[in-house]
Parts: C-alpha cells; sequence; structure tokens
C-alpha cells in the first residue's frame, strides 16, 4: 500500500509497481488533455483510464471555454458573466494550463523510473504541495467523468466486485486517501 | 453629530471605490474538508480556525466569500484558487 513519509523536510512516497503504473497512466492523459503531448506515453489505448479520459481530445487553437467538462472544471469560469469570463480567461488561462502541465510533469518524471524498470520504489524528496496539486487535479478529473455526488462512495460500495467501474471507483477514492495522509503531513509543522 | 455622519458616508465612499469586488468559493463534492482549509491557510494566510470556518461556510450553504478587494486583487486571488482546484469566481460586492 502506497504512503507519504516525512523525514525533517524531506518527503518521500512509496508505491508498488501496479500503483505507480496507475498514477503515471492518470498523469500522462490528463497531461494531454490539457494540450501537452511531447513525451512517450506508458498506458495502453486498451487501458480503462485512457478510454475514460479521452472521451474528447482538447484543441486549443483558441482560448475559449473548454467544451471538454473535464478541462472546464480545472479551467473554470472566474465569472457569472459569460463575457467577462471570456475575457479573463484570453488573459490568464494560458498560465493556469502550463502551471497545472509543469505540476503534472514533474510528478510524471518522479514516477517514470519505477514505471521503466517496472518495479516498486520509494520516490525521495518530492516536492509535497505539487504532488497534492497534482493528485487533486487527477481527482477533479475522474469525479466528472464518475459524476462523483456526495452519494458516491455507499454506491461504490454497492457495486459488485465484477462490475467494470468498481476498479475506477476504487482509485478515486485512493487518489483521496493519499491526500489525506500528505496533508497530515503537511500539518505536522 | 452632522460631522459623524459625514464621516460615516466618508468611509462608505471610500469602501464603494476600494473594495468592491468580492470573491466566492462554491462547494463542490470532490475537494476534501482538509484540502479546502488547507488551500485557504495557504493562500491567505488565515489561522487554522478562520479556514476551518469559511471551509465549513463553503460546505454548508455552498459558498463563502473569502476575500474583498479590488478588482485586480480579486482576480488574482480567483486565479491561485483555480491553480488550487478550488470552485471560485468574482463578483461585485453584493452589500453594495
Amino acid at each position: 500500500m502506497s504512503a507519504f513519509s516525512r523525514d525533517g523536510g524531506i518527503y518521500s512516497l512509496a508505491l508498488s509497481v501496479d500503483e505507480a503504473h496507475i498514477l503515471i497512466n492518470l498523469v500522462e492523459q490528463l497531461l494531454e488533455l490539457l494540450g501537452e503531448g511531447d513525451f512517450n506515453h506508458h498506458y495502453d489505448e486498451s487501458d480503462p483510464f485512457a478510454q475514460l479520459m479521452s472521451q474528447l481530445k482538447a484543441a486549443p487553437e483558441e482560448v475559449t471555454a473548454p467544451e471538454d467538462p473535464v478541462l472546464l472544471r480545472l479551467l473554470p469560469n472566474a465569472y457569472a458573466d459569460p463575457e467577462a469570463a471570456a475575457d479573463f480567461r484570453r488573459y490568464t488561462e494560458p498560465t493556469l494550463r502550463g502551471k497545472k502541465k509543469r505540476i503534472l510533469a514533474e510528478v510524471r518524471s518522479g514516477l517514470e523510473v519505477l514505471v521503466d524498470e517496472d518495479h516498486a520504489g520509494v520516490i525521495e524528496d518530492l516536492n509535497p504541495e505539487n504532488w497534492l496539486l497534482a493528485i487533486n487535479d487527477l481527482r477533479l478529473a475522474l469525479s466528472i467523468r464518475l459524476e462523483i455526488t456526495p452519494e458516491s462512495f455507499d454506491l461504490f460500495e454497492t457495486l459488485s466486485d465484477d462490475d467494470p467501474q468498481k476498479p475506477i471507483y476504487a482509485v478515486y477514492f485512493w487518489l483521496g486517501w493519499m491526500q489525506e495522509n500528505l496533508l497530515t503531513l503537511l500539518a505536522g509543522g | 453629530m452632522a460631522s459623524d455622519t459625514l464621516i460615516e458616508s466618508d468611509l462608505d465612499i471610500s469602501q464603494l471605490v476600494d473594495k468592491p469586488w468580492t470573491t466566492i468559493v462554491w462547494d463542490d463534492p470532490v475537494n476534501l474538508m482538509s484540502y479546502v482549509t488547507y488551500v485557504f491557510v495557504k493562500l491567505f494566510g488565515f489561522s487554522q480556525e478562520k479556514a476551518h470556518a469559511l471551509m465549513m461556510q463553503v460546505h454548508t450553504e455552498g459558498r463563502a466569500a473569502v476575500s474583498t478587494g479590488s478588482r485586480e486583487e480579486m482576480e488574482r486571488d480567483v486565479q491561485r484558487l483555480h491553480e488550487h482546484g478550488l470552485w471560485a469566481t468574482l463578483q461585485r460586492d453584493d452589500k453594495i
């Protein structure tokens, strides 16, 4: 079972090989959705997460409100008024998108060694704040695809083990658990 | 009495000019309560107690005003909240 740990100001994350694969797949799919495709991705097209994420590819030719609901959740409108929202987006969205991509790319490079060498291991000296943001963005993305509501955990518990959605829900809740784990360490002074 | 009134109205005018915008954070079913509190402390320097109270207001009332100021300041706050995955908007202070 994965866990973050902390030694003074140094944060690490221990992952099984399966967990490293799941995380890098999600990170790469979100990077691609955000318009970053310049890397050799590790996931297989038949991966259930790949199918989930690639429902619509981003086409960032012009800076307008994204049609993909995942992108609209990650890059939301700042104003209720559509015109003010469009103006604000034109000036700020490239920066926001760029920051999210940089943080996801950082997390991806931490995972890459474990995945390429195909073994369990520890990612050492990671940036806990950036990992927290990346995990949160992964949860937000999955939550849109899974249509998460406050009742989703109860629903998850009633799903039978052969339900194809079950492992995806399990990953969603696992990411929440990782986030709590990291927040507890960050709050420890 | 008259001068008191004048001072009060001066204050109101300065508020209209300087603080007409508010940043609102909206509830969502995804962001963890502990995470939202953490973000409020990190971005606004709130005490743990104040951040927790604001988080609870978002959770129970569906929204909370987290900062007020000029339009430029609030746009910056909204941008930083979006960087952290919170659902935030800015609007003209509805108390005016």
